[in-house]
């Protein structure tokens, strides 16, 4: 029987110290030529322009930012799953920006990725102990036997029933896909795992079981932890800092908490705003961005947020603001964040639970918890697979 | 059996015991379920994938292939007429009339071939007597009431010329072009970013405060159902496991499919530790457990639970929950577990 370990240990993780950086970007730009009109010149997407990042070893570092702001670009460029246009990547002090692809195939074993639709990103030809098999045989990692029992535990280890070895991807529903997705990720025994929106195709119940499951692995295997993601609750949740992108460029930088509790960029203060709190006593949601995300083919001069920006002033318009430090190991691109950062203090607060709904909420983990350690009943989703039906 | 009659007294659409399977499936998708809605008011049905939501709507709509579709029990009063027996005809003189539906990709549900102008204004026209320049000026009209910027120039634009955002609030003008007296949205904003999805729900918000349209939103998202819901149904397999008011459901939660929801959602104020999540998967048409649908995941479940369905029974006024450990602080046994 697989048993999925619920560790305790992860609950109320303390800020890891300032760990040394394991994967750097310096100045990192990656262009992708648009077709432009029949005789004009080649257009051209600016989805990462100019992006400096630093990913501490063992934190969780999540990059948030609407459609078309560049985080899946990034995360593709920090495993070199792309190559950047210009700029650098350091894994370990070492530049991979222009390693060849014979070169970076070792360093897979390192970097690995999760992907964001788990219907599309498995083979459905292969069965899924191949799936899970295939790193550690182009790594040459054990014997074929050895890899064999590897796979059976990595499937115990996210939860899956060790037989499943023997099935084929479309047997099984969103979240048993996600889980064999990370198992392959960690066939390798990579060091840094890239989540691309690991958990934002399923639903709620089944998120929170991935969420619980990525944290658990991470404190196993002792892994960095790079989350590109639009859910601001579910960042909350895992990340220890947080990376705001707006139209392929970093606007702020900061420590979780810090990020929540008081944004200073105009941007990441509208991204709060419009989310809807899950409490009808909760402050309103308000749209306070009009309009779309401007084209990344013509971004907008000087401040690139400038023309759907509340604050924005002429010096917006014209100039560009760097990324600068504004304390408390925060970093943010505004020229007005001084006198913005104010206004939106306590934007992402909800209200406490009412009386009954927490007591009944503290007896349904009480008795959640209580059942999770009989081991009589079944752990999440040690059943049989089934094809799974879609709405 | 629980009845909406008296929170309700003149409901616009009023569905009872809704009862339907496909042919390929042992199970019925849709198990019973009884709501109503009245005028200007907002109805949330929320559930995850697979609990029978999105196919409730379709079969309200008349948009169900029939077969594999099967509707094997209930009615659904609309004016005085149910929507469920309803020659295809008649159901089609309604649909983008009286009653109007909304869908998550408006990509896939606009027509990539016209322009959206001419797209508006053949509803009007299929449904009003009117000139082709009147229905043109119509689609002008409500492409401005849905907030579409220089919505002139707009009018003559293909679909693919929009932005998600922009495609989204087209076609919240085309389903309101004839003044429904129903609005369904399928999870409207779901496919949208975060700031849109503020813009579109403010705007379905503000649109149904100046018609008086009622609203059934269909949604995976207790944020959305916060802002939006006057009332809400939880669904689970099939089946409506709590409904009352928007406040006395997160108030006071009854159902331990509505607390298992509420706690798998992390907290955007702080980090509350490690996830509380419902175990196992939502099973599938094929394998629905007897008696209580929820049962076998719920911590809460004994051999009565699995015995018998629950019926959907009023703890307070409107306010009707189907578990029959409910409430549970009243069972001492299961109280006792929390310190």
């Amino acid at each position: 029987m697989s048993a999925v370990t619920t560790s305790e240990k992860t609950v109320d993780r303390p800020l890891p110290p300032r760990a040394p950086y394991i994967l750097e970007t310096r100045d990192l730009v990656r262009h992708f030529a648009a077709d432009g009109s029949l005789f004009g010149d080649k257009a051209v997407v600016r989805a990462v322009d100019g992006v400096t990042l630093g990913v501490r070893r063992g934190e969780t570092l999540s990059i948030v930012g609407e459609s078309g702001c560049g985080k899946s670009t990034l995360a593709r460029l920090l495993v070199r799953l792309i190559k950047p246009t210009s700029g650098g990547i350091l894994y370990q002090g070492r530049d991979i920006s222009a390693l060849s692809e014979r070169e970076m195939r070792a360093l897979r074993r390192d970097l690995q990725f999760v992907f964001q639709d788990p219907f599309s990103s498995l083979n459905p030809r292969m069965t899924v102990g191949a799936i899970i098999e295939e790193p550690m045989r182009v790594h040459r990692i054990g014997t074929r036997a050895e890899r064999r029992r590897r796979v059976r535990e990595l499937l115990a280890r996210v939860g899956l029933r060790p037989e499943f070895a023997d099935r084929y991807p479309h047997e099984f529903s969103g979240g048993q896909r996600q889980r064999i997705g990370i198992a392959r990720a960690l066939a390798s025994g990579p060091t840094v795992l890239i989540g691309d929106e690991p958990v934002s195709a399923l639903d709620v119940s089944i998120q929170a079981q991935v969420i619980n499951l990525l944290e658990d692995l991470k404190e196993e295997f002792d892994l960095t932890l790079i989350l590109i993601a639009h859910d601001l609750a579910v960042i909350r949740h895992m990340s220890d800092r947080v990376a705001v992108m707006y139209l392929g460029e970093i606007v702020e930088l900061a420590d979780t908490d810090a990020l929540y509790d008081r944004p200073h960029h105009p941007y990441t203060q509208a991204l709060m705003r419009a989310i809807p709190v899950p409490s009808p006593h909760a402050r309103d949601m308000v749209a306070e961005l009009t309009g779309d995300v401007p084209s990344p083919l013509a971004p907008p001069s000087g401040c690139r947020f400038h023309t759907r920006c509340p604050h924005a002033t002429e010096l917006c318009a014209q100039k560009k603001p760097h990324l600068e430090a504004s304390g408390d190991n925060r970093f943010v691109a505004c020229h007005h964040w001084r006198s913005v950062a104010d206004s939106a203090a306590g934007l992402s607060e909800e209200p406490a639970r009412p009386a009954n709904a927490a007591h009944r909420l503290a007896l349904y983990r009480a008795w959640t918890k209580k059942q999770g350690q009989n081991p009589a009943t079944q752990s999440p989703t040690d059943q049989a697979p089934t094809v799974p039906s879609e709405e | 059996m629980h009845s909406d009659a008296d929170s309700n007294p003149s409901p616009l659409l009023a569905v009872d015991n809704l009862t339907l399977r496909f042919s390929s499936a042992s199970g019925n998708v849709v198990d019973g379920v009884s709501f109503s809605v009245s005028p200007g008011e907002t109805l949330c049905i929320v559930g995850e994938s697979g609990c029978g939501k999105s196919v409730t709507a379709l079969s309200l709509m008349g948009l169900l292939p029939m077969p594999p579709a099967q509707i094997t029990a209930g009615s659904a009063m609309f004016d005085g007429k149910d929507l469920l027996r309803m020659p295809r005809r008649e159901m089609a003189a309604i649909r983008g009339n009286r009653m109007a539906m909304i869908f998550q990709e408006p990509m896939t549900s606009l027509n990539p071939a016209y322009r959206i102008g001419d797209q508006i204004a053949e509803v009007v026209l299929r449904h009003r007597p009117v000139t082709r320049k009147q229905a043109r000026a119509r689609a002008l009209e409500m492409l401005d009431r849905v907030k579409i910027p220089a919505a002139v120039k707009r009018l003559d634009d293909y679909p693919h010329q929009l932005s998600g955002g922009m495609r989204q609030r087209v076609m919240i003008a085309m389903a309101l072009a004839n003044d429904p007296a129903l609005l369904i949205a399928d999870e409207p904003t779901t496919a949208l970013d975060v700031t849109i999805q503020a813009q579109i729900l403010q705007l379905i918000r503000t649109l149904q405060e100046e018609t008086g349209t009622a609203l059934i939103m269909i949604t995976h998202d207790l944020g959305v159902v916060a802002e939006v819901g006057d009332r809400v149904a939880v669904m689970y397999a099939g089946r409506i496991v709590e409904q009352g008011s928007v406040d006395d459901v997160f108030i006071d939660p009854q159902h331990p499919y509505t607390l298992g929801l509420m706690s798998s959602i992390p907290s955007l104020s702080k980090r509350e530790g490690r996830l509380t999540t419902i175990p196992g998967m939502v099973p599938t048409v094929d394998t629905m457990p007897p008696g209580c649908r929820f049962a076998p995941r719920c911590p809460f479940a004994g051999a009565e639970c699995k015995a018998a369905v629950p019926p959907l029974t009023d703890l307070s006024p409107g306010h009707a929950a189907a578990c029959i450990r409910a409430p549970l602080e009243a069972e001492a046994h299961f109280d006792g577990a929390v310190a």
